[in-house]
């Protein structure tokens, strides 16, 4: 507010070319927008028609705003691809699980940590919190884990991701908004504090829940880094991102390809065009998140305003 | 502990009694919340009694799942060499075992109730503690069953052995002192437990689990000050003490590598922060257009790339950038024909990591100052519009000044985060051309400790990386304190 004192001088001036000045304004704002629009999402449009055009026009680069030669050989190829399956039904058991007690931990645990009769509540809080900020480092954990034998195990997976501090501090900031008089109300007619969670809060946080249980399922699918550290000795429980990792890196880099292993490669190597299946492979594991965008929008900012009370 | 006190309702013995009964009571749910946590470490497994055995699993799994145990036995026990009853009893002790900790953990759980609770819980880590020896004792007799074929299977003394059994001996000492001196009268009708406790047992897993998955990494530091190489066992004879430390400061390959990495690191975070203001930015200019159904298809769209992953984000640059990608076909149009594969090209690196990364994130990152946006009072525009103020002065003097304190906290955290690039992204771009300028931190230490097994390394770098990331947060924290006058975590 100081600074529009001194500068009031200037004031003036802008507001003699207001008209002019606004429609150039917002053609050019309009411009800029819809450029960048397009731009986040033509590569998705352009991996799209690459998978779905001809594999012949794909590898000679003909390919680039239309699909030619539209076909879903490529899609149908995708069976034929050793360990995809796998990688599928590894990737989706553990998006669901994952997240079912992840949802669940975080709801209890958010839960709990409002009640103020909880022995030493702020300290187990604040014990949860802290490792938000601090964490030993990629080493340490991967030696924990090892000792803790999830090394080439599928309950690595599933077990670390049931904590998820961020998100017991959105269920929390999300159940201190519901009066309290409802839950005083079952108390006073006998119910325990689990009937009351189950009953009364579970019910009343479905829209934080869903928040929660969406970006958890979106992070389970994306998970790759895990897969990546821990699971070397376990080809059968990569996760689709991180079989993907691998056929991506088979013709960019020529180490991978002198040392990779056999089998998968053989199959890529064989189909009719690698390249083209290493898109559709891509494509397929795109399409399940972009099926379930239309309903993670509207819980976006939700999730972002509650987030940011607690920084 | 002393509101436990007041919670022995009637109990007329005199104080110095009831402490040391809180002690006993204390040490019985120390004691059985440690033999829990054990049963999960594979390093303590008891049951380990060949070198042939999984060295990853522990009591849990060799108890529950009789195929991890014998992995490696099949052949074996078709050849006649071991004896399947053999590792039949280890699997049943084992699984006692665990029984006997489950037995000893409810009891300990119920010790916190009131005295009834408290009296009729105290049988539970009795019989779970004869049942920890006796399952100890079974695992004991297939060892020296085993010991007969000691040479084809090495034979081993697992030395958690030694922990459980020195846990479920404790465990019944303390137990049957209890029973005997100082077991409480059942005065109440009914088995309750005060409010605190019996929440505090609900969080007690999830609290669990913090420990085990975010504290207890930690202990993996002690591995900066021993010279180990993967696979081996720590002994204290490896013991170096400061000399991966001093190595960071005076072997002259490690101090260009490092250079070379905090170069990169401190480049990229450098960029990004030059160009945090840009979301701000997007978001006032976004609220500038007229049209709510544009508005919220820009926002809609442009949120898409942050929720596809990294390797998928490489997929579609591959399909862009590679020899016959896009990128080539659009620059022949302007006559330049090239075969480039543009991601084995490492010329600025830097600026491209740093387009990825706002072409991933912006829409994203807007979404808050948006948020922000709708929360500002429209009286201050109406008043600044009576006041003469055009639309450029509303955005300069309303909209940005409102969204300031929200970008000061974000700026804030992405200094204190800024040696935490994050690995996927410079992971998945990374190839042998480029490896020198794209190296950041966080894959640094996963190249040389993950993929090159330099572990004690690797973890002094890990070490120091949180301890100057710590250190910076509580700065900013202070900072932000000084400026704002609240903190942000």
């Amino acid at each position: 507010m100081r600074k529009s004192v001194a500068k009031a001088p200037k004031k003036r001036r802008l507001k003699q070319q207001r008209g002019a000045g606004n429609a150039i304004f917002d053609v050019m704002n309009v411009t800029a927008f819809v450029v960048f629009t397009l731009l986040c999402i033509f590569p998705f449009y352009y991996l799209f028609i690459n998978t779905i055009s001809d594999n012949e026009l794909v590898s000679r680069g003909a390919v680039t705003i239309f699909p030619i030669g539209i076909n879903i050989s490529n899609y149908i190829a995708l069976k034929d691809v050793n360990d995809l399956a796998n990688a599928f039904l590894v990737t989706v058991t553990r998006t669901i699980l994952g997240t079912g007690l992840m949802v669940i931990a975080s709801g209890l645990a958010g839960y709990l940590v409002t009640k103020r009769a909880l022995w030493h509540r702020s300290f187990w809080y604040r014990a949860i919190v802290i490792t938000m900020y601090f964490n030993a480092g990629l080493i340490p954990w991967y030696l924990n884990m090892m000792m803790l034998g999830l090394t080439n195990s599928y309950l690595a997976y599933i077990i670390p991701a049931i904590i998820a501090p961020f998100n017991i501090i959105l269920v929390k900031t999300y159940i201190e908004s519901i009066p309290k008089e409802l839950e005083e109300s079952a108390i006073i007619d006998g119910a325990t504090t689990l009937v009351i969670f189950r009953k009364i809060i579970w019910p009343l946080s479905k829209p934080i829940l869903a928040t929660i249980a969406i970006f958890g399922a979106v992070g389970n699918w994306n998970s790759f880094q895990d897969s990546l550290i821990l699971m070397k000795g376990a080809p059968e429980l990569y996760t689709l991102q991180h079989r993907l990792y691998v056929y991506l890196q088979k013709s960019s880099d020529l180490k991978a390809v002198m040392g990779g292993g056999a089998g998968t490669a053989m199959v890529l190597e064989n189909a009719l065009n690698a390249k083209v299946v290493k898109y559709t492979i891509s494509m397929a594991t795109i399409i399940p998140i972009m099926l379930i965008y239309p309903f993670m929008q509207r819980y976006f900012v939700k999730g972002i305003m509650l987030g940011a009370v607690k920084g | 502990m002393k509101e436990v006190n007041n919670n022995l309702k009637k109990a007329k013995t005199p104080k110095i009694h009831m402490t040391s009964s809180l002690i006993l009571y204390g040490a019985v749910r120390v004691l059985s919340l440690c033999a829990f946590i054990f049963m999960f470490f594979a390093d303590l497994n008891p049951g380990r009694i060949s070198l042939w055995i999984n060295k990853n699993i522990s009591l849990f799994t060799t108890g529950i799942s009789f195929s991890d145990l014998t992995t490696r036995f099949a052949a074996l026990f078709r050849q006649g060499v071991v004896d399947r009853s053999t590792f039949e009893l280890l699997s049943i002790a084992s699984t006692m075992v665990i029984i006997g900790i489950i037995a000893c953990c409810i009891g300990a759980c119920m010790s916190m109730g009131n005295n009834r609770m408290k009296s009729r819980g105290i049988w539970l880590p009795l019989a779970g503690s004869v049942t920890m020896i006796a399952g100890l004792a079974g695992i004991y007799l297939s060892y020296s069953q085993l010991s007969a074929v000691a040479e084809r299977v090495q034979v081993n003394f697992p030395s958690g052995f030694y922990w459980y059994a020195a846990l479920a001996i404790l465990i019944f000492v303390i137990t049957v002192i209890i029973l005997v001196f100082k077991r409480p009268a059942a005065v109440e009708k009914k088995m309750a437990m005060p409010e605190k406790y019996s929440l505090f047992l609900m969080l007690l897993p999830i609290l669990l689990l913090t420990f085990v998955f975010c504290y207890l990494p930690l202990w993996g530091w002690r591995y900066a000050f021993y010279d180990y190489t993967a696979g081996e066992t720590l002994s204290a004879d490896k013991f170096v003490g400061f000399e991966w430390f001093s190595m960071l400061f005076t072997n002259s390959a490690t101090i260009n590598d490092v250079t070379r990495v905090l170069t990169n690191t401190f480049a990229m975070s450098g960029l990004g922060i030059l160009v945090s203001w840009v979301p701000m930015v997007f978001a006032v200019f976004l609220n500038e257009i007229r049209s709510t159904r544009f508005k919220r298809i820009v926002q809609t769209l442009t949120t898409i790339p942050n929720f596809i992953s990294w390797v998928l984000i490489y997929a579609i640059a591959l399909a862009i950038f590679n020899s016959e990608g896009l990128f080539n076909s659009v620059l022949s149009l302007f006559g330049v024909t090239s075969s480039t594969n543009w991601l084995m090209n490492a010329d600025n690196i830097w600026i491209k990591m740093l387009l990825w990364g706002m072409w991933k994130g912006l829409g994203w990152s807007a979404i808050i100052y948006i948020a922000a946006i709708t929360g500002i009072d429209p009286q201050l525009y109406e008043a600044a519009t009576i006041d003469g103020a055009g639309r450029f002065q509303r955005m300069w003097y309303i909209t940005l000044p409102s969204l300031l304190p929200t970008y000061l906290v974000l700026l804030l955290l992405t200094v204190a985060g800024f040696l935490s690039n994050g690995l996927e992204q410079y992971l998945v771009f990374q190839n042998a051309n480029n490896k020198d300028v794209i190296e950041v931190l966080d894959l640094y230490v996963f190249n040389i400790g993950i993929d090159g097994g330099r572990i004690p390394l690797s973890t002094v770098i890990g070490m120091a990386k949180s301890l100057i990331s710590i250190a910076l947060l509580f700065l900013v924290n202070k900072v932000s304190k000084i400026i704002r006058g609240e903190s942000i975590i």
